[in-house]
C-alpha cells in the first residue's frame, strides 16, 4: 500500500547507471578534445561582436567573402534564423575574437567592416548589437565565474554537512559535477559558446540539481530509521521511488518555461535555455540515478546503517 | 478554531500584499535594462600610474562626477553610473545607439597641458628622410641602441610643406652604457651631406667621439609613468617629454608644463572667422597671466597644446597674448570639437580609465527579446496550469491561485524597487515559476501520502506540510547560497539574474509556507471541497 505508486530496483542496478553516467561524460571529454577545446565566446577571450541587418537575405558564404577580403577569416559568422531549415537571413552576428589580434578591433577597424558589408549587401541602418570585451577584462570574468562556482559549492557542502550527514554532502557533489560535466561535455560536442550566460545557466544547474537532490536525500534521512527492519539499501531504493512524481513532475513544469524559451527566444536567451534544459534532465537523472546510489555505495564501502 | 482565525488573517494579509502589488504594478513602469530597451553600456577599469596602490574612494567619486556631467552634455536621458564591487566604473546610456561618441568623451582623461616645443624628431634612414615611427621610438629610444641617425629638427607640426627644418640637435648611442643621448648638433645646414654619409661605421665612430660638454641630456623610459622623457645628463632632472602622435607618428619634444586645464575657464567648439573649425580656449585670471607671460617670453616658438599626451596644435608665437585667448585648430569635424569642448569644460579626470567592455544593443533586438520572453513565460505559464490541474485536480486550483500571486508579487517587488529587468533576469524568472510549482508539487506529494494511509483531509494536509517544509526549506536555502554566491562575485548580467534568482526563490517560499498553506487548511475543513477527487485521486479510498 505505501508504496503503490512505484517500486523500480533503482539502487540494485547502479552499476548500469554509474556506466552510463560515465560513458555520458566520457564522450563529452571526447568531444572536448576531439573539437580542441570549448568554443569560447568574446566574454572569455575578449574580442568584438557585431549583430547587423542587411537589406536582402544572404548566405554564409556571402558574408564569409567580405570578412575574408578584410583579413578576418577567423571571424565566427553566426546565421540568426527564424526558423531551422533557411539557409539564407537577413541577420548575422559576427564574431571577431581577440585572440588572433591580441587585442579587439579598434573602432576604424570596425567600420571598415561595416562599409564593405554595407558596400557589396546592403546593411539596413544601426547595428543591432555591438560588443567589444577587452581580454584582460575577460580573464577577470573567468576568474569570478570560478570563485563563484568555488565558494557556492562549499556553501553547499558545509550546508548539508550540517543539516544531513558529510556523505550526504559529498554524494550531492558528486551529482552536481556529474550534471556541470555532463552540460559542458554536450556543450563541447556541440561546439556550442560558451559566454556568461552559459556561466550564469550553469551556476543555476548547481541550484536545481542541489534542490532536486536534497528532495530525495530529505526522504532518506526521514526513512533512515526504518534500516534495521528493511537494511539501507532498500530505504534508499524506497525513497527514490516514493519521491519519484515529485521529481519528474517538478522536472517537467520546470522544462515547460525552458523548453518553450529554447524554441522561441532571441540567441543570447537561448544560450540559457539550452544550458538549463540539458542541466534539468541531468539533474533529475542524476539525483534518482548516480546521488541515491553513490549514498548506498558509500556504506557498502564504510558501513554505519546495516545494508 | 483559533487557528482558523490566524489562517484567514495570513490570506487577508496576502490579499492586501497582492492589492499593493498591482498598484505598484499599475502606477509604476517596470525599469526595462538596456538589453530590453536598447542602449549603451560602457565599463571602464581605474588605472593608476606607477605602481598598483589603492585609488582612493574621493577620486573614483570625483571621477563618476565628472563622467555624469560630460553624459548630461551629450544629452543623454537617465544615465545611471554606478560602481561595481570591482571598483569598475559602469556607464549605462540608455538609448544611445553610437558608442564611438560615448566612449570618445566618457572615458577621456582629458589632462591639457602647454608646453613649449623643443623640437621634432625624425631619423634618417634608408637614405632618406622620415618621421620617426611611434613603434620605432618604442623600440629604439630605450633598447635598441643599433639605430640609425635620429636628429633633432624645429618643429615640424607647425610649418607648412617646403620649408626647410633647421637641426637641434642629435640622438646617439652612447655605446658603454647603452644611454640615448641628446648631443647638440654642430654644423647647422649640413644634414643632406651627413645623410648621404650615414651608414652604420661612421655611426660607430661618431658615437665614440661624444664631447661630453655637447650633450644636452639622455632621453630615458619611465616605466611608471610610461614616459619618453629627457633629463638632465649631469643632475638627471626631468627636462621635457618626448610625445608621439599616435595618427602621424611624429615623436616632438616639449619642455616641463606651463599651464594645464586648470588654468581655463571656457572652452567653446565653433568656426574661426576663415571657416575653419576650432575650439576656443579662454583663461581664468591667473591664466591669463602666465599665459602672457609665456608668449612674451618666447616670441619666435612653438607652444604645444598637448590634450592627453597628444598634440592637438602647436602655434607658433608671434606677439606676446595678454588676452588669455587661445585656440586648437586642426579639428577634422565639429563633432570632434564639441567632445573636445565637452571633456575642457568638465575637465581632467584625476584617474586614468581603460575600456574594458561596450556593448550597445539596438531598440529591435532588446524589444524582440522582451516579447519573445514573455512569449514563452505566457505559455510556459498556461502549460504548467494544464499540467498541475490535469495532474493534481483540485490541488491544481490551488497551486494556480499561488502560482497566479506569486507572479503579482514578484512583478510588484520588480516594479517597486524599481530594479531593472534584463534579459538573464527574465531567464532568472521563468527557470523561479519552476521552481515556486515544485514547492507546491512537494505538499501535494506529500498530502496524498498521507491521504494513502486512511488520514482524515484536515489530517493530512497538517501531516504532508508539517513533512514538506522541511524539504522546501533545505531544497531552497541550498538555491539561495548559489545566488549568494553568484551575486558578490558575479559581474553584470549575473548580478541582475541572482537578484531574480533569490527574489524569486524567497517570495516562493513566503507563499507556499504561509498562504497555500492557509488556503488548503481552510479548504480542508470543509468536507464537501476536501474530496478525495479534489486532492487528486481518481479512485476511491475504499478501494
Amino acid at each position: 500500500m505505501r508504496f503503490r505508486n512505484f517500486n523500480f530496483n533503482f539502487i540494485g542496478k547502479r552499476k548500469i547507471w554509474f556506466i552510463i553516467s560515465l560513458a555520458v561524460i566520457i564522450i563529452g571529454i571526447a568531444g572536448f578534445f576531439l573539437r580542441g577545446g570549448f568554443n569560447l565566446g568574446i566574454d572569455f577571450l575578449g574580442g568584438s561582436l557585431i549583430e547587423v541587418e542587411f537589406e536582402k537575405e544572404v548566405n554564409v558564404s556571402e558574408v564569409r567573402e567580405v570578412m575574408d577580403e578584410l583579413g578576418y577569416s577567423s571571424a565566427i559568422l553566426q546565421m540568426v534564423k527564424t526558423d531551422l531549415v533557411q539557409t539564407e537571413s537577413n541577420r548575422f552576428i559576427i564574431r571577431i575574437k581577440a585572440k588572433e589580434l591580441g587585442e579587439p578591433i579598434s573602432t576604424e577597424e570596425k567600420d571598415q567592416v561595416l562599409d564593405l558589408l554595407d558596400e557589396r549587401i546592403g546593411v539596413v541602418g544601426e547595428l543591432l548589437q555591438d560588443r567589444t570585451v577587452d581580454p584582460g577584462f575577460s580573464r577577470v570574468l573567468i576568474k569570478n565565474a570560478l570563485l563563484a562556482i568555488g565558494i557556492s559549492i562549499a556553501g553547499i557542502l558545509i550546508y548539508v554537512w550540517i543539516r544531513f550527514e558529510f556523505r550526504f554532502g559529498a554524494a550531492a557533489i558528486l551529482a552536481l559535477v556529474h550534471d556541470v560535466s555532463v552540460t559542458l561535455g554536450i556543450y563541447a560536442i556541440l561546439s556550442r559558446e560558451i559566454n556568461t550566460s552559459t556561466i550564469a545557466a550553469i551556476l543555476t544547474i548547481i541550484g536545481y540539481s542541489l534542490n532536486d537532490t536534497i528532495v530525495v536525500f530529505d526522504r532518506v534521512r526521514e526513512n533512515t530509521p526504518l534500516t534495521g527492519r528493511l537494511g539501507y539499501s532498500r530505504v534508499v531504493n524506497d525513497s527514490v521511488n516514493i519521491t519519484l512524481s515529485r521529481s519528474i513532475n517538478t522536472s517537467i513544469t520546470t522544462l515547460f518555461p525552458v523548453v518553450l524559451l529554447l524554441i522561441l527566444g532571441t540567441s543570447a536567451l537561448k544560450d540559457f535555455a539550452l544550458a538549463l534544459t540539458i542541466g534539468i534532465i541531468s539533474g533529475t537523472y542524476s539525483s534518482i540515478f548516480f546521488a541515491s546510489p553513490i549514498l548506498v555505495a558509500w556504506n557498502n564501502r564504510f558501513p554505519k546503517y546495516k545494508k | 478554531m483559533r487557528n482558523k482565525k490566524v489562517h484567514i488573517t495570513i490570506i487577508v494579509i496576502f490579499i492586501i500584499i497582492v492589492g499593493v502589488s498591482l498598484y505598484y504594478i499599475l502606477t509604476e513602469p517596470i525599469n526595462l535594462g538596456l538589453d530590453l530597451k536598447g542602449g549603451t553600456q560602457i565599463i571602464l577599469k581605474p588605472t593608476q600610474s606607477g605602481g598598483e596602490e589603492e585609488i582612493p574612494e574621493s577620486k573614483l567619486e570625483e571621477t563618476i562626477k565628472k563622467i555624469m556631467d560630460r553624459i548630461d552634455s551629450l544629452g543623454v536621458s537617465e544615465p545611471l553610473v554606478t560602481k561595481d564591487y570591482y571598483n569598475n566604473i559602469v556607464i549605462q546610456l540608455p538609448g544611445v545607439e553610437d558608442q564611438d561618441t560615448a566612449k570618445e568623451v566618457i572615458g577621456k582623461t582629458a589632462e591639457l597641458e602647454f608646453r613649449l616645443v623643443m623640437g621634432t624628431f625624425i631619423s634618417l634612414t634608408e637614405q632618406k628622410w622620415d618621421l620617426v615611427e611611434i613603434d620605432y621610438i618604442k623600440e629604439q629610444l630605450p633598447i635598441d641602441p643599433d639605430s640609425d641617425q635620429v636628429l633633432l629638427v624645429d618643429d615640424i607640426n607647425s610649418m607648412t610643406s617646403g620649408e626647410a627644418f633647421s637641426i637641434i640637435g642629435e640622438l646617439i648611442t652612447e655605446p658603454d652604457t647603452q644611454e640615448m643621448l641628446l648631443v647638440e648638433y654642430e654644423e647647422e645646414g649640413s644634414r643632406e651631406e651627413d645623410g648621404q654619409d650615414n651608414n652604420t661605421e661612421e655611426n660607430q665612430e661618431a658615437d665614440t667621439t661624444v664631447e661630453p660638454d655637447k650633450v644636452i641630456g639622455k632621453i630615458i623610459y619611465n616605466q611608471e609613468t610610461r614616459e619618453l622623457q629627457l633629463v638632465d645628463y649631469q643632475t638627471g632632472d626631468v627636462a621635457g617629454e618626448v610625445l608621439v602622435d599616435s595618427r602621424t607618428g611624429a615623436a616632438t619634444m616639449v619642455e616641463q608644463v606651463l599651464l594645464t586645464g586648470d588654468d581655463l575657464a571656457r572652452a567653446v567648439a565653433g568656426y574661426d572667422k576663415y571657416g575653419s573649425i576650432r575650439v576656443a580656449l579662454s583663461f581664468k585670471d591667473e591664466g591669463v597671466e602666465k599665459f602672457a607671460e609665456v608668449t612674451s617670453e618666447n616670441i619666435g616658438r612653438n607652444l604645444a597644446i598637448v590634450l592627453d599626451e597628444e598634440i592637438e596644435s602647436s602655434p607658433y608665437i608671434k606677439v606676446p597674448i595678454d588676452d588669455g585667448e587661445a585656440e586648437i585648430t586642426g579639428i577634422d569635424s565639429i563633432e570632434e570639437a564639441k567632445n573636445i569642448e565637452i571633456v575642457l569644460q568638465t575637465g581632467a579626470l584625476p584617474i586614468t580609465l581603460q575600456l574594458e567592455e561596450s556593448s550597445t544593443v539596438g531598440p529591435t533586438l532588446g524589444r524582440d527579446s522582451l516579447n519573445k520572453g514573455l512569449y514563452a513565460g505566457i505559455a510556459g505559464l498556461i502549460l504548467i496550469i494544464a499540467f498541475m490541474i490535469s495532474y493534481y485536480r483540485g490541488l491544481g486550483f490551488i497551486s494556480t491561485i499561488s502560482l497566479m500571486i506569486y507572479i503579482v508579487l514578484f512583478w510588484g517587488i520588480i516594479s517597486g524597487i524599481g530594479a531593472a529587468l534584463t534579459l538573464p533576469g527574465i531567464a532568472g524568472i521563468i527557470l523561479t515559476i519552476g521552481m515556486a510549482v515544485d514547492a507546491n508539487v512537494i505538499i501535494f506529494e506529500r498530502i496524498k501520502e498521507e491521504i494513502i494511509k486512511e488520514k482524515s483531509p484536515r489530517v493530512a494536509v497538517g501531516d504532508g506540510f508539517r513533512n514538506a517544509m522541511r524539504t522546501i526549506i533545505d531544497s531552497n536555502v541550498t538555491t539561495l547560497i548559489t545566488a549568494a554566491a553568484l551575486y558578490r562575485f558575479g559581474t553584470g548580467p549575473i548580478r541582475g539574474f541572482a537578484v531574480t534568482l533569490s527574489l524569486g526563490v524567497v517570495i516562493s517560499m513566503l507563499i507556499s509556507l504561509l498562504f497555500t498553506r492557509s488556503l488548503l487548511f481552510l479548504m480542508a475543513g470543509v468536507p464537501r471541497i476536501a474530496t478525495p477527487g479534489f486532492m487528486g485521486f481518481r479512485i476511491r479510498r475504499s478501494e
